[in-house]
């Protein structure tokens, strides 16, 4: 693979052409960050609100981005990896369905984890899920470390699609950790 | 005990904890990052005076939307309320939504499944 020159300038254009044909209606790349986090927010509510789209579909496409952009963060903080630069997408696929995306650099066996947990939800049925989601919120606080645990289960819950992950192995020790949620 | 109130943001909600009226209203979004933190206060004072005060307590909510861990901190003082509903406590609960907000309804119901104490769900017409 040739890596292009430092001073190769940035095809804007070829970028924009990329977002336009998957779709993307918003995209952030970079650190991430609790006020960045609200504001995409802020703005993805109220660009879909401006499409006409229902409450419902405001509320599932807000929930799967604050979910993962908060779990994203959370995992940096603790890693100290705030400076690494994570991805979150949010497009429309052919059929209509909104698809909210993200990646992020993890340590290969966080990236382990990660994995398995998401591949035990994969078995599960809405009824299932629904059961898990109620079994983790009784978790004793003691055994959370400042999260609910409850993310994953409650974007499977509003998926229409079994989670899409991958992790790709990087250098030092560490993933990139992909994760698509199709609503 | 003194009243507990918390300032709305664009990511919490407006707290009010009434000591002698014995009620709390919790009104508007809630997904602040430390939801933990922020919802530590509450729980202390729910704690605090269904131990103390002798009255009842009634939860006013209109919450709209609820990041998990904020699910996970109401469900800790709905098992409060819960239990002292258990002990023959008077505890209830009322929740206020607006009919186009689904999900909203959906939430509140799967809380309500878990409780005994009186909660109603009211859809804002």
């Amino acid at each position: 693979m040739t890596m292009p020159n430092q001073d190769t300038p940035i095809d804007l254009l070829a970028i924009r052409e990329i977002f336009n044909r998957q779709n993307i209606m918003l995209c952030f790349n970079g650190p991430v960050t609790a006020p960045l986090i609200e504001e995409i927010g802020t703005a993805l509510r109220k660009h879909m609100e401006g499409l006409e789209e229902s409450p419902s579909a405001v509320s599932d496409v807000f929930s799967v981005y604050i979910e993962m952009a908060q779990n994203i963060r959370r995992y940096a903080q603790a890693q100290a990896f705030e400076n690494e630069a994570s991805t979150i997408l949010i497009s429309r696929d052919a059929a209509g369905h909104y698809v909210i995306s993200a990646s992020n650099v993890v340590r290969h066996e966080d990236g382990n984890t990660l994995v398995e947990r998401i591949q035990q939800l994969l078995h599960l049925d809405k009824e299932a899920l629904k059961a898990a989601f109620k079994t983790q919120l009784r978790q004793p606080r003691s055994s959370l470390s400042g999260s609910a645990g409850l993310g994953l289960i409650d974007m499977a819950r509003k998926a229409t699609a079994p989670l899409q992950h991958s992790l790709q192995t990087l250098d030092n020790g560490r993933a990139l950790f992909s994760l698509r949620v199709i609503l | 005990m003194d009243n507990l109130i918390i300032a709305q943001s664009p990511s919490s909600p407006a707290i009010a904890a009434d000591w002698h009226a014995g009620v709390i209203s919790m009104r508007g979004d809630s997904y602040p990052e430390n939801s933990f933190e922020l919802f530590q206060p509450l729980i202390d004072w729910v704690e605090a005076y269904l131990a103390k005060a002798g009255r009842p307590l009634h939860l006013e909510l209109e919450l709209v939307y609820l990041n998990t861990s904020s699910i996970r901190s109401m469900m800790d003082i709905f098992d409060q309320m819960e239990v002292a509903h258990k002990k023959g406590q008077t505890v209830s609960a009322r929740w206020t939504y607006e009919a186009a907000n689904e999900r909203v309804g959906q939430l509140a119901e799967e809380f309500c499944e878990d409780c005994t104490f009186p909660f109603s769900i009211d859809v804002k017409s």
